[in-house]
């Protein structure tokens, strides 16, 4: 399904996505189809000096660049509560297991490298054993991705990690800014579904809006971008390279901080601790939160050794998995391009500089 | 106006003459304009040494990070350490030192004076729609190289408020200087945010941190970058737990815990609150932390306010002198008391 869409009418389709009841969801089951009967139209928005997608407003107006969080977190949340728990002394411990609320969000203004994160994310979280409360977000998360015409920052690399800035990976719907339109096309069926919601405010495309998509996504994949020298090289050049001492040089201004991982649109690791909300009798709650390699208590035992003490350790975990754990796992680099840790990092740590620094120096 | 060269040819000298075993300062970074720390110990990589607006980081972290790694590979140093140090830079190597975290003799500090300057503010470029790919000091402006070519403006318009705050754009302690002393600028008065924030009702105020918490994302950025949060091990950690092999289960599910990993509002508030409190008498407005918040989180409010309750209620000003009592360590007759009843 394609279709065009006056850039004054966004709005429209998105209060018709508000009101309308919604019958089809991937995976979803039927008792949750019913109680669910509207999208929550989430987007980008410039608030403390940071875009960053927020819902409600009713307005949707994609002059971003991209977010500084990606969108992960609408199915992989920053903190999520398994289950809570309560025991009472004599009687046997009462465990409440607690599903995500089914809340259909579509989420507006999804640049392409975030779009092929969430692919990369649904690998991690379904490979072998589907996460539950993964899977129960995801179903109900659908991605309105908008190509970037333009670059969006100064470190974007999408192309070298086979990606594209027209990619609609991962997208339900990827839209093409035309000048004073876009051109909207369905990728999924619950894609099609959000553009039959919006019915009426879409035309069909002419010849020559076909025409124009065509040379404004050759004229996007012709910006130049940052580039990692050879993509496909990369896995056995860092397995040659993991006892360098290359990695110590490149981590010797970093500061051991999360902002890398957090900001990541794939990366996916967790904690899992109790949160006691009373003493006596004992309850609370079982909680997953985001980890980070970078910390020093990631790796730290109980015994207190701790595996990756130094930073260029960790600076190897981080990278090492993008390019070639990923990859020997999934036969793709995690990383997306979206440049995001080489824009934030307050020291400079560049993954881009050092892919091809371990490369040119595993030889 | 200090000459680059000044500076590689000190270094250089430094090296060759093995007077220091390493200096740590500033090169051009990868990601676009902006300056990245860098420890040199081969005199040739002198000239790689750069000293321009976006020198924003204090480099006094990598002499903690230095005396962790003698400490933790139980050597003692054979030189000292140099270090390219701004006013605020050197204000916090004294800080350490006032802490006996290193000696005086370890150190050999660079000074640089910003003069009639200070460092960039990124996020007053962007605001001025202005994407730079290189920028420069000149005088009281800034020179920024643009795709629409080259771009002056005055420094005090893109200068980070902290810089148009400082007391002291002048490195007191240093074995060497570059730049003139122009300690007394006054380019805003101390704590001009800090004041204009402050006309907002307790209740307004409240509700400003409750939103500003409610997004910290607890990457620890803040925490990470500022060098006097040295502790071996920090309460949000869960590493401070002894655990032996007779340590049960339930003393492992029971351990204190005063801040959980979750970025929850009440959460992130308690670390902040923590924080900032470590650091009463001892943050010396280099605000690091708040620039490399990738949320913009102001943190500088908070340190800002404690600073002031210090110079204030004490008349203490953090980094002014190495053998000088530190404020939580000492006591005067004069204190006020009033808060004792």
């Amino acid at each position: 399904m394609e279709k065009i869409l006056g850039k004054t009418k966004i709005d429209d389709w998105v209060a018709a996505l508000s009101d309308h009841p919604q019958e089809v969801g991937r995976g979803c089951k039927a008792a949750e189809a019913a109680t669910t009967t509207h999208w929550q139209v989430s987007a980008p928005v410039l608030e403390d000096g940071i875009w960053s997608y927020q819902s409600g407003s009713g307005s949707v107006q994609l002059e971003h660049s991209n977010t500084t969080q990606p969108p992960k977190g609408f199915s992989f949340p920053q903190r999520e509560v398994f289950f809570s728990f309560e025991q009472i002394k004599g009687e046997p411990p009462k465990l409440t297991q607690k599903l995500p609320q089914a809340t259909r969000h579509a989420v507006f203004g999804v640049r392409p490298c975030d779009g092929c994160g969430a692919v990369r994310m649904d690998k991690v979280f379904s490979d072998h054993v589907a996460d539950t409360y993964y899977t129960a977000r995801r179903s109900n998360v659908a991605y309105v991705g908008l190509a970037c015409n333009q670059p969006q920052g100064i470190n974007c690399f999408c192309l070298s990690v086979g990606g594209s800035p027209v990619s609609s990976d991962g997208m339900d719907v990827l839209m093409t800014d035309l000048g004073d339109r876009y051109f909207v096309a369905a990728v999924t069926d619950t894609g099609k579904a959000l553009m039959a919601a919006g019915n009426s405010v879409f035309s069909e495309p002419t010849a020559a809006d076909r025409k124009q998509l065509q040379q404004t996504h050759a004229e996007a994949i012709a910006q130049p971008q940052r580039a990692i020298n050879n993509l496909d090289a990369a896995p056995a050049k860092l397995k040659a390279s993991f006892d360098s001492p290359l990695w110590e040089e490149l981590a010797r201004a970093c500061i051991g901080c999360g902002v890398c991982t957090f900001l990541c649109p794939t990366c996916h690791c967790f904690d899992i601790n109790d949160e006691n909300t009373s003493a006596t009798p004992i309850k609370g709650n079982r909680v997953r939160t985001w980890d980070n390699c970078q910390f020093p208590d990631f790796t730290m035992h109980t015994s207190g050794h701790n595996p990756r003490e130094s930073l260029g350790s960790r600076l190897r975990q981080r990278v090492s998995h993008k390019f070639q754990y990923f990859h020997e796992n999934f036969g793709m680099p995690q990383c997306t391009g979206c440049g995001r840790c080489i824009t934030e990092c307050s020291v400079g740590i560049d993954i881009v500089n050092v892919v091809n620094k371990v490369a040119e120096h595993a030889g | 106006m200090i000459n680059i060269q000044d500076m590689r040819d000190t270094a250089r000298g430094l090296l060759t003459k093995k007077e220091v075993r390493a200096v740590i300062g500033y090169r051009r970074s990868t990601n676009g304009m902006l300056a990245e720390p860098v420890v040199i110990t081969d005199p040739a990589q002198a000239d790689e040494l750069i000293w321009d607006p976006t020198c924003f980081h204090n480099l006094s972290l990598y002499l903690v990070e230095d005396r962790k790694f003698l400490t933790h590979v139980r050597k003692t140093a054979d030189a000292p350490i140099a270090i390219v140090a701004k006013g605020c830079d050197a204000r916090s190597i004294v800080v350490l030192m006032q802490e006996h975290y290193f000696e005086r003799k370890d150190v050999y500090i660079i000074g640089m004076s910003c003069e009639g300057s200070g460092v960039l503010d990124e996020r007053k470029l962007a605001a001025k729609g202005i994407r730079a790919t290189d920028a420069a000091f000149d005088g009281d402006d800034f020179v920024f190289a643009t795709a629409q070519g080259e771009q002056r403006i005055a420094a005090r318009e893109v200068m980070a408020d902290r810089c148009l705050e400082c007391r002291e754009p002048f490195p007191k302690e240093h074995n060497a200087v570059l730049g003139e002393n122009k300690t007394g600028r006054e380019l805003n008065a101390p704590f001009t945010a800090l004041h204009r924030f402050e006309e907002l009702d307790a209740g307004a105020r409240w509700k400003f941190w409750e939103h500003q918490f409610e997004r910290c994302i607890r990457c620890f950025a803040c925490r990470s970058v500022c060098p006097m949060c040295y502790c071996e091990e920090c309460v949000v950690d869960s590493i401070s737990f002894p655990v032996t092999g007779q340590t049960s289960a339930e003393e492992k599910a029971n351990r204190v815990r005063w801040i959980e990993r979750s970025a929850t509002r009440p959460e992130n508030m308690t670390y902040h609150m923590t924080r900032v409190l470590h650091l009463a008498g001892r943050c010396i407005d280099c605000n690091e932390c708040e620039r490399v918040c990738p949320v913009n989180i102001p943190l500088r409010l908070l340190n800002n306010k404690m600073e002031r309750e210090a110079r204030e209620e004490f008349g203490y000003e953090p980094g002014a002198s190495i053998g000088g009592p530190s404020l939580t360590a000492s006591f005067l007759d004069t204190d006020p008391g009033k808060f004792i009843r």
